[in-house]
C-alpha cells in the first residue's frame, strides 16, 4: 500500500489559525482552529498540525504539499512595526513617498490625516543619477557618492534597503548598479529595488511598495525561516509554499524576496475558495460574499476568473475610505471591503436617519447579546431580535445570547425614530443589506460588469444569514453556502496554482511597438517566473506562461485588460490585439472610440504550475431522514407582518435529498442560513447549500 | 411621509447611482484632467431641479456650481415636462454654471412611467475650449474660446451634430473634447438606468418625497449647526497677489439664529484680465468652505445651501459682471476660503485651519517636439495647507480644491520636460505652536534642444498665507529662471533649452505661537529638516547642539523668555 499522499493548508489570521489537511484519494478533510500565537506564530502552527496529525494518526511524510497564509506583513505594516529603513532614491525625489498625490481623500474633512511614509525624511537619501522616460541615461550613477550614502547607513543601524530611481522600470540599469554596490558594502543587508519589487510607471506607489517590501522583509526572513524550520523538524519534508496576494502560491525564497506580495492573502484564500466552490456547481460568473464580525468582504469573478489589479493600498488611516492608505503597486484580487459585519454598531446620522458601522463592537466586547458588556445595537443583536439566529445554537452553543440584551441595547433608538424594537431590527437588517449591495454595485459598475446573472457565494459567521438579502438587491437568484466556512481561507489555498507574475510598463501606441524591444523585455520576464515556479519543484512541462495586455485608447487613463496568448510577438499580432482589445472595450462601455489610435500600457506575465486537484469531497449526509420534523421559531420577515413559524433544520443532519421552501432556517456551529420567503433551498454536491429565487427553480 | 428606515435605504440607495454615474463617466474620459486631477462633479437632481445627491468624486468649484446651475437656470427654462426621453442640454456659459467656458455641464432629464422624475448633471473640465490657451492673459471674454449657451445636446436621442460640428471646428483637440461630452452622457445614461432600477424596485412613482425629506433634514442639521454659533458678526480681509496689481477679498459673516449671510462688500472691483470671479463660483466655494468647517457629516445637497446667503457686489472681482474675462477664476476662487475660516476661528478655533497656499499651481506647457509635433501638457500642483489647533498642515496637499497632482514620471512620459527636481521645501511652512504645511519646490527645463512656451497660473507670490492666532505665515511661492530672471507668475513667457524654472510653491499659515511649540517637535523637525536649525533658533527660540542633535534646554529657554518679552513689547 502507498503512503496516502495528503495536502496540507495553514492561515494565520489575527486571531485564530486555521489548519486544514485534504486527503485527495479518501476525498476526507481534516480541520483544526486555534488561537494565533504571539510574538512567535510559528509556534501555534507548529502546535496545531502536530496536534491534527497525531489525533488523525497522519504521518508526517504522507503530507506531500504544504500552503501557507498570513496576515503577519499586513499587521507589521498597520501597527509600524517593520525594520529601521532606508530609501535611496533619485537626487531630487526622496520626498515622493511624502508629497503622494496631493490629494484629499476626503473632501470635507479638515483635520484630515495623511498616511505617514515608512521610511522617515532623514533616511531618504539622494543619489546623483538620473534616467530619462524612454530609457536614457540623463545622468551617470554618482558611485562615490553612493560610497558615503552606504557608511551612513551603516552608521544609523539600518536594518533593510529600499532603492527607487526614476524611471527604473523602463532602464534598471541604475537600480542594478546601485544594488550590488549597497550589497557588496553591506553585506547580509535586505535590498529591495523597485524595478524588481514594482517594476510600473508612478514613482510614488513605485516608491511605496519598494520600501513596505524592504520594511517588512526582515521580520519576514526570521518567521519563514523559523516556521520551515520547524514544519521539517517535525518532519514534513514536502517544501513550504507561501500564498500570495494575487491567488497564486510561491517558494520561500520568492515570498523572502518579496514580501510585500503576501499582503491581504488570507482575504486571497477566501476569494479562492468562493472560485472553488463556484466552479464545482457550474457557477463561473460569482460574487464571493463573506461577512464576519466587523467587515463585509466581496470578490467579484468573470468566467471564472478572478480580477487581479496592481493597485492597492494597504494600512489605512481610515479603513474604509479609499485613498487613506499606502499604496501598493503589486497583484492583487481585486476586492472591497466595507465597515458592515456582525459588530456594526447602529447609531443616528447627522440627519436623524439610522445608520449602521463602520464603528463595531468587534468581539470585544461584541453585540449587547453576547453579555460580555457591550450596550450597542448591533446588527446581530437585530438578526437575534428577527428570529433568525438561535440563542441557545450560536457558535454552536459555545456562546449564549441573550435576546433580553438585545431588545434593551435598541430600545433608545427606536424611540428616537418613533418605531417598535422589532420593526428598527427589521430596517436595521435591511439597511445593512443595502449597503453592502450598493458597494458591490458600484464595484461592478467599476468594471463593467452586469450583476443580474451572477451567482453568489456567501461566507463568513453572518453572511449566510444575509445571503438572500443582498442577493436581492442586486438581482441575483442563486445563492451557494458551502461547507467548511470556518477556515474558508486556509481550504482556498489548498486550490492555489503554484505561481507568480510581473507586470511591466511599457507604454506604446500599437501601430509603434518596438518587437524586438518587447519581445526581450517579456522573454526575461518568462524566464524569471520560470525559475521561480520551477523552483517550487514543478516540471519544466508543467509550467506554463500567460500574457494580459493593458490596453487603452490614446488620451484615456483607465487600461481594460485584454489576455493573449504568451508568444513570440511579431507584426500580424498587432492586428489580432487590437480586435482583442476592441471585443473587451464594447463589453465595457457599449461603443468604441472609433478612429482614436490604441496605446498598449502594462504587460503581465502569470507563470503558472497545475493547481492541486480538488475533485470532491466527501459530503457528509446527516443521519435525520428528510422528512423528520424539523424544529419551529417564530421569525420575523417584514416590518409590519407578525413573526412567522419557521422551519429550522440542522446543517448537518441534512440528506442529499433534502429541499425546503423559504422560509427556513437552517443552523451549523459556524453560520446560520437564512432562506427567505420567495426563496426554495437544497443540498447539492460536495455538501453545499443551494438557494434559489423561487422562480429559479 | 417614508418612513426613517426606508428613507434611509433609499438615500444610501441613491449615493450608490450617483457613485454608478461618476465611474462611468471617470472610466469612459478621454482626459487626464478628468481622470487623475478629478476635476468633475456628478449629481442627481428632482423634477425642480434641487441636487439632491452627490458622487464622492468632485470638486467644489463643480459641484455647487452645478447644483445651482440646474436649480436656476435649467430646470425653470426648461421644465421637465417640456422635455422628452432621450433629450440632454448642455452649456458652458460662466455665469450660469461653473465661472469659465471650460467647464462643460451635461443634463439629462430622466423619465419613469411616461413622465418626468429626475435630472442627472455633470460638470466635466474639458481640455480646450477654442480661443486663448488657459491663463489670466485675455482681456474679455470673447477671447477665452467658444462659448455654448443653454441648448439641447441631444434631441429625443439624436445628437445635436450642428453643435458637435461648431464644437469641432473651434477646439484644438476635438477627439479629447467630443470624447468627453459622449463620456458625461454615458455617466447620465448609466444614472438614469440605475435610478428607474431602483424606483422599480422599491415601487416609488419618482424621488419627490425622497428628496422634500432629504433637503428638509440636511436643511435642519444645517440650521442646527449654525445655531450652535454665537449670534454676531465675524469678519477678515486678505490681500491677494492678483493678476499685476493687489487685490482684497473682504468678508463679513453674519450669524443670525439658525441662518448665516457672506457678504463680500469691500473685496476688489472686477478687473480686465481673466482671473474674474462669477457670483456662482463664489457661492461654490463660500457654501463648501462653510461645509467642511460647520458640518463636516452632514451631506451637501441643495437643503444645506438654503440657510446660507451669500452676496457679493455686482462689478467686483467675486461676482463680475458680464463679459468679464474668467479663465483662470479659480486663483482667486480658492481664495475666499481663506478669511472666511480666520473670521470662523474666533469662534470655532478647533474648526477651522490657517490660511494656506489655496490657489492650485497649474503649469502649462506647449511648442514641438523632438520629432517636430506639437505637444501641449498641463498639470496641477499644491503648495502646503494651513496648520490647526491640534495639529501641522499638511504638505503638499491641495485646498480648497478637490484635485491631484501628477506623478513626475507620468509627467515626462507624456511631454519632453525634465524635472530635475522635486522635494518639499525646507522653512516654508509658517513656524507655529502647529507648524503649516511645507510647500515644494521643483525644476523643470525642456529637454527638445527648442523652445517651449510656459504659461504659469501661479498664486501667493506676493502674499504669503496668514497664520492664525499668533502662527506666523508660511512662505510666499517664487518663480525664476537659471539666468536670475522671474517670470510673471500669471502670464507665459519662452522657456530656452539650457534654461532651468525653479518653481518654489507657498507654505500654509502656523497656528499658535511658536514658542509654544514643543521643542521636542521643533528638534525633531530639524532632524528631518522640514527646517533648518537657524529657523529652530530665530523662529522658535529652539537652541539645537548640532553635534549631539540634542535641545539645550536652558539657551533655549533664555531665548524664549526673550521672544516671549519682545512680542509683549510690541
Amino acid at each position: 500500500m502507498t503512503l496516502p499522499q495528503l495536502l496540507l493548508a495553514v492561515d494565520i489570521g489575527g486571531t485564530f489559525t486555521d489548519i486544514v489537511v485534504f486527503d485527495p484519494q479518501s476525498r476526507q478533510i481534516w480541520v483544526e482552529k486555534l488561537l494565533t500565537s504571539y510574538p512567535d506564530p510559528a509556534a501555534a502552527v507548529l502546535d496545531g498540525v502536530s496536534a491534527l496529525l497525531d489525533s488523525q494518526a497522519i504521518s508526517p511524510d504522507a503530507i506531500r504539499y504544504v500552503t501557507h497564509g498570513t496576515t503577519l506583513i499586513t499587521n507589521t505594516l498597520i501597527e509600524r512595526k517593520g525594520a529601521k529603513t532606508a530609501l535611496l532614491s533619485t537626487a531630487g525625489f526622496r520626498d515622493a513617498i511624502e508629497i503622494g498625490n496631493e490629494g484629499r481623500y476626503d473632501m470635507y474633512d479638515l483635520a484630515l490625516v495623511k498616511p505617514k511614509p515608512l521610511v522617515e525624511r532623514r533616511l531618504r537619501f539622494d543619489v546623483p543619477e538620473r534616467t530619462l522616460a524612454d530609457g536614457t541615461i540623463w545622468q551617470e550613477l554618482d558611485t562615490n557618492a553612493l560610497a558615503g550614502i552606504c557608511d551612513q547607513l551603516k552608521d544609523e543601524g539600518i536594518e533593510a534597503i529600499a532603492i527607487c530611481f526614476l524611471h527604473a522600470y523602463t532602464n534598471p540599469a541604475h537600480e542594478l548598479a546601485a544594488l550590488e554596490r549597497v550589497q557588496a558594502r553591506l553585506p547580509g543587508l535586505p535590498v529591495s529595488a523597485s524595478h524588481q519589487v514594482a517594476p510600473g510607471m508612478r514613482e510614488y506607489p513605485r516608491a511605496s511598495t519598494t520600501v513596505a517590501n524592504a520594511y517588512v522583509q526582515p521580520i519576514t526572513e526570521r518567521y519563514l525561516a523559523r516556521l520551515d524550520r520547524g514544519l521539517r523538524q517535525s518532519g514534513i519534508e514536502a517544501p513550504l509554499n507561501i500564498m500570495l496576494s494575487s491567488g497564486g502560491t510561491t517558494t520561500v525564497d520568492a515570498a523572502r524576496a518579496f514580501p510585500v506580495r503576501l499582503v491581504e492573502s488570507g482575504p486571497a484564500g477566501g476569494a479562492l475558495a468562493g472560485l472553488y466552490w463556484g466552479k464545482r456547481l457550474g457557477h463561473r460568473d460569482m460574487l464571493a460574499f463573506d461577512m464576519g464580525g466587523t467587515t463585509a468582504k466581496a470578490v467579484l469573478t468573470r468566467a471564472g476568473e478572478l480580477s487581479i489589479s496592481n493597485q492597492s493600498e494597504v494600512a489605512h488611516v481610515h479603513r474604509f475610505k479609499r485613498g487613506s492608505g499606502l499604496p501598493l503597486m503589486v497583484p492583487m484580487i481585486e476586492m472591497i471591503e466595507i465597515g458592515a459585519g456582525g459588530g456594526s454598531i447602529a447609531h443616528l446620522n447627522r440627519l436623524g436617519l439610522p445608520a449602521v458601522g463602520p464603528q463595531s463592537a468587534g468581539s470585544d466586547p461584541g453585540p449587547a447579546a453576547y453579555a460580555l458588556g457591550g450596550v450597542e445595537p448591533t446588527v446581530t443583536d437585530a438578526d437575534l431580535l428577527l428570529g433568525y439566529l438561535n440563542p441557545d445554537y450560536f457558535a454552536g452553543g459555545d456562546l449564549p445570547l441573550d435576546v433580553n440584551r438585545s431588545r434593551t441595547s435598541f430600545e433608545r433608538l427606536a424611540a428616537a425614530l418613533g418605531l417598535s424594537v422589532d420593526s428598527l431590527a427589521w430596517g436595521l437588517h435591511q439597511l445593512v443589506n443595502e449597503n453592502m449591495a450598493s458597494a458591490a454595485r458600484v464595484h461592478a459598475a467599476e468594471r463593467g460588469l452586469e450583476l443580474r446573472r451572477y451567482s453568489m457565494v456567501a461566507t463568513g459567521g453572518a453572511g449566510p444569514v444575509h445571503a438572500c438579502g443582498v442577493a436581492g438587491g442586486l438581482g441575483i437568484r442563486r445563492i451557494i453556502i458551502p461547507p467548511l466556512a470556518g477556515v474558508g481561507s486556509a481550504f482556498g489555498f489548498l486550490t492555489a496554482p503554484i505561481a507568480f507574475d510581473f507586470t511591466r510598463s511599457y507604454v506604446a501606441r500599437l501601430s509603434e511597438l518596438d518587437l524586438s524591444e518587447l519581445n526581450g523585455i517579456l522573454r526575461d520576464l518568462e524566464t524569471e517566473g520560470r525559475r521561480i515556479v520551477a523552483g517550487a519543484g514543478v516540471p519544466a512541462d508543467d509550467i506554463s506562461a500567460q500574457l494580459s495586455i493593458d490596453m487603452r485608447y490614446v488620451g484615456q487613463g483607465y487600461e481594460v485588460r485584454v489576455p493573449f496568448p504568451m508568444q513570440r510577438l511579431d507584426d500580424n499580432h498587432i492586428a489580432v490585439m487590437q480586435g482583442a482589445f476592441e471585443a473587451e472595450y464594447r463589453r465595457f462601455y457599449g461603443q468604441l472610440a472609433e478612429g482614436v489610435p490604441i496605446e498598449a500600457v502594462n504587460w503581465r506575465v502569470l507563470i503558472t504550475g497545475p493547481a492541486p486537484q480538488i475533485d470532491a469531497l466527501v459530503s457528509r449526509s446527516g443521519s435525520a431522514s428528510a422528512d423528520s420534523p424539523p424544529a419551529c421559531r417564530p421569525v420575523r420577515f417584514a416590518a409590519d407582518a407578525p413573526p412567522q413559524e419557521t422551519p429550522v433544520f440542522r446543517r448537518d443532519q441534512l440528506s442529499e435529498e433534502w429541499r425546503a421552501d423559504g422560509p427556513a432556517i437552517i443552523e451549523e456551529a459556524a453560520s446560520t442560513t437564512v432562506v427567505l420567503p420567495g426563496w426554495t433551498a437544497r443540498m447539492a454536491a460536495d455538501g453545499c447549500l443551494l438557494l434559489l429565487r423561487e422562480d429559479e427553480r | 411621509m417614508i418612513d426613517p428606515i426606508t428613507l434611509e435605504v433609499i438615500w444610501s440607495r441613491l449615493i450608490s447611482v450617483v457613485d454608478e454615474q461618476a465611474a462611468a463617466l471617470i472610466h469612459s474620459s478621454f482626459t487626464t484632467v478628468v481622470r487623475e486631477a478629478g476635476d468633475l462633479s456628478a449629481g442627481v437632481f428632482d423634477r425642480a431641479g434641487n441636487m439632491i445627491a452627490q458622487s464622492v468624486t468632485g470638486t467644489p468649484g463643480h459641484i455647487n456650481t452645478m447644483a445651482n446651475c440646474v436649480r436656476k437656470h435649467i430646470a425653470p427654462r426648461h421644465p421637465i415636462d417640456s422635455l422628452n426621453p432621450g433629450d440632454t442640454l448642455i452649456t458652458n456659459d460662466p455665469w450660469e454654471a461653473s465661472g469659465h467656458l471650460f467647464d462643460l455641464t451635461i443634463v439629462s432629464p430622466v423619465f419613469y412611467r411616461g413622465r418626468g422624475v429626475a435630472w442627472f448633471a455633470n460638470t466635466c473640465h474639458a481640455v480646450d475650449i477654442g480661443g486663448a490657451t488657459m491663463g489670466g492673459d485675455a482681456r474679455s471674454l470673447y477671447e477665452e474660446g467658444l462659448a455654448i449657451p443653454l441648448m439641447k445636446l441631444f434631441k429625443a436621442g439624436d445628437v445635436n451634430q450642428e453643435l458637435i460640428d461648431i464644437i469641432r471646428a473651434n477646439v484644438r483637440v476635438p477627439e479629447q473634447v467630443i470624447g468627453d461630452i459622449y463620456a458625461q452622457q454615458v455617466g447620465n445614461q448609466v444614472g438614469a438606468r440605475k435610478l428607474i432600477e431602483m424606483l422599480d424596485e422599491y415601487d416609488l412613482p419618482d424621488i419627490e418625497a425622497v428628496s422634500a425629506q432629504i433637503l428638509n433634514r440636511t436643511e435642519s442639521a444645517v440650521r442646527a449647526a449654525i445655531s450652535a454659533l454665537p449670534d454676531g458678526l465675524y469678519q477678515d480681509e486678505i490681500g491677494i497677489d492678483g493678476f499685476d496689481e493687489g487685490l482684497k477679498i473682504a468678508c463679513a459673516l453674519t450669524v443670525k439664529g439658525d441662518e448665516l449671510r457672506v457678504d463680500y462688500t469691500g473685496s476688489s472691483p472686477q478687473v480686465d484680465r481673466g482671473i474674474n470671479v462669477v457670483l456662482n463660483y463664489t457661492h461654490a466655494y463660500t457654501t463648501y468652505t462653510l461645509m467642511a468647517a460647520l458640518a463636516p457629516g452632514i451631506p451637501n445637497n441643495e437643503g444645506a445651501f438654503r440657510p446660507i446667503e451669500v452676496r457679493a457686489p455686482l462689478g467686483s472681482i467675486l461676482n463680475c459682471r458680464r463679459p468679464a474675462p474668467v479663465s483662470a477664476r479659480h486663483l482667486i476662487g480658492h481664495f475666499v476660503s481663506q478669511p472666511l475660516l480666520t473670521a470662523l476661528a474666533e469662534v470655532i478655533p478647533q474648526q477651522v485651519i490657517a490660511n494656506g497656499s489655496a490657489g492650485l499651481w497649474n503649469t502649462m506647457m506647449d511648442g514641438m517636439d523632438a520629432a517636430g509635433e506639437e505637444f501641449a501638457y498641463v498639470f496641477f500642483s499644491a503648495g502646503g495647507m494651513g496648520a490647526a489647533y491640534d495639529r501641522d498642515g499638511l504638505s503638499a496637499t491641495a485646498f480648497p480644491s478637490g484635485i491631484m497632482g501628477v506623478p513626475v514620471e507620468a509627467i515626462e512620459s507624456a511631454a519632453p520636460l525634465l524635472m530635475r527636481r522635486r522635494e518639499l521645501r525646507p522653512d516654508s511652512g509658517g513656524p507655529g505652536q502647529f507648524r503649516g504645511g511645507l510647500g515644494q519646490e521643483m525644476e523643470l527645463e525642456i529637454i527638445t534642444g527648442m523652445n517651449a512656451n510656459h504659461s504659469c497660473m501661479y498664486d501667493r507670490t506676493g502674499n504669503a498665507a496668514a497664520g492664525l492666532l499668533g502662527g506666523k505665515p508660511g512662505a510666499i511661492g517664487a518663480v525664476a529662471l537659471s539666468d536670475g530672471s522671474h517670470p510673471h507668475p500669471k502670464s507665459h513667457y519662452v522657456l530656452k533649452p539650457g534654461q532651468v524654472v525653479t518653481l518654489k510653491l507657498p507654505g500654509g499659515g502656523g497656528f499658535g505661537a511658536p514658542t509654544l511649540r514643543e521643542p521636542g517637535r521643533v528638534l525633531e523637525d530639524a532632524r528631518q529638516a522640514y527646517i533648518s536649525l537657524e529657523a529652530a533658533e530665530r523662529d522658535y527660540g529652539v537652541i539645537i547642539d548640532i553635534d549631539k542633535m540634542t535641545i539645550d534646554c536652558e539657551a533655549t529657554q533664555a531665548r524664549r523668555a526673550e521672544m516671549t518679552q519682545n512680542n509683549e513689547s510690541l
